[in-house]
């Protein structure tokens, strides 16, 4: 049945050329999930709508139709001006690039939307960009139900020991050490389910995980964003 | 309807201009064989031309049909002067303010890695060989105020600034003329962020 949606608070992930003088939306917004949206007439010169439609803006969308591609009718801006800027913009479109891979069309998502607003505001905050982003990514693979417990063992259910040595498989969770894979601290495991990147180890072997773990659900094509970093590195 | 072959590619042919789909790639097709076969040869000859006598600018990579382009070759250019822009039309609507006498550098794109375009992709390591000819002083970077843009303009400010150059980027804000009455909210918050000291 065709729906008609009004002044619903998302951001624009990326957007693509579409037919001829339309744009092709990717959103995420808060009620609906990852929809898709056509903004017909976006690309004609003087479009009151391209320059509305950038990412990392929260917006209020109305659109109408029938899924899974819906037409956008009106965009208003909801931003208080405080926006990404510099390298937080290519750590913004990290997260944007991990969402489009990961986050499946049309199911909401509404805690998961509201830390990637939160994690925007910390960046555009200009606060220290690995955390921010590690707590991210947990909180993507948690609420897509790829993550497993990090204070348990997997099977006994035993506590995480700080100062014991852990390993970790992809479909159990948390296991004893493993000779073949990487190995964790106890303490890591718990201050990543705490959220607490302070200690340095902590953080240089969260980002061994989540690299672990992104790896395997986003499958064999890398990430383009980290991509580009690498290539800029090596200018 | 099974169209002839030689159509069929014709309108597929025309479809890699950009915002050309089946429809409007089909009507340009009729109407270059049934209306104007002149001008249809007209624009073979051109293209054909063109393939073979533009090439990018050794300076700054616009399309040129000499090794440097005019632009480039100017003696009345302030050559301290280096603007970085995204696109050739970039360039042009530069030019048409006549406030601008330095030369430039067309990326030909901007850093979007989403849609896969990086480094290596926009002319990026030889806009940097080109800043370092001794004599440009200051870079004036003058991509989008988009996302890419943005993110384009921040990472050859790192770059450029490592190389001991001197950056600066065109402001953003109220239009000339503009009034707040009628501007959008999000251009009028990036102006009051950007506000400068009087």
């Amino acid at each position: 049945m065709p729906e008609r949606i009004n002044g619903e608070i998302g951001l624009v992930l990326h957007s693509h050329p579409y037919k001829e003088t339309s744009l092709l939306i990717e959103a995420f917004t808060r009620h609906h999930g990852r929809i898709s949206l056509m903004a017909r007439g976006a690309r004609r010169p003087h479009s009151a709508l391209k320059a509305k439609l950038l990412p990392f803006q929260p917006l209020a969308f109305d659109w109408f139709g029938k899924g899974p591609l819906y037409t956008l009718h009106a965009v208003e801006w909801q931003g208080d001006g405080r926006s990404l800027a510099g390298a937080a913009l290519m750590c913004g479109f990290y997260l944007n690039e991990l969402l489009m891979r990961l986050l499946p069309p049309g199911d909401p998502h509404e805690a998961l939307y509201d830390q990637y607003r939160a994690t925007l505001q910390e960046l555009a905050d200009g606060l220290e960009a690995e955390p921010v982003l590690r707590r991210f990514e947990l909180a993507l693979l948690t609420e897509l139900g790829y993550a497993q417990t990090l204070t348990e063992l997997a099977g006994s259910g035993q506590k995480v020991e700080p100062d014991a040595r852990y390993g970790y498989a992809l479909d159990l969770g948390v296991t004893a050490p493993s000779a073949s894979g990487p190995v964790f601290a106890g303490k890591t495991l718990l201050d990543m389910a705490a959220g607490d990147y302070r200690d340095p180890r902590t953080l240089a072997e969260s980002k061994l995980l989540m690299r672990q773990l992104l790896a395997h659900y986003l499958g064999d094509k890398p990430l383009a964003t980290r991509q580009l970093l690498i290539d800029l590195q090596k200018i | 309807m099974k169209l002839p072959g030689t159509l069929e590619a014709l309108i597929d042919a025309l479809r890699v201009l950009p915002g050309v789909g089946p429809k409007s790639a089909a009507r340009m097709a009729y109407h270059l064989m049934q209306r104007d076969r002149v001008g249809a040869q007209r624009l073979a000859a051109c293209l054909t031309t063109a393939l073979d006598k533009l090439h990018h600018c050794e300076r700054c990579n616009n399309f040129s049909e000499t090794p440097v382009c005019e632009l480039c070759a100017n003696p009345r250019r302030d050559a301290r002067l280096l603007c970085v822009v995204e696109m050739p039309v970039d360039l042009n609507r530069m030019e048409e303010t006549q406030a601008y006498k330095g030369l430039y550098f067309v990326l030909m794109g901007r850093l979007s890695p989403l849609d896969g375009i990086g480094p290596r992709e926009i002319g990026l390591e030889r806009l940097l060989q080109r800043a370092q000819d001794g004599v440009t002083q200051e870079v004036v970077l003058a991509t989008n105020y988009t996302a890419e843009g943005e993110a384009t303009a921040h990472y050859l400010s790192e770059l450029l600034k490592a190389r001991g150059l001197k950056v600066s980027r065109i402001a953003r804000g109220i239009p000339a003329g503009g009034e707040l009455e009628y501007v959008d909210a999000m251009t009028i918050a990036q102006a009051f962020t950007d506000r400068r000291a009087l």
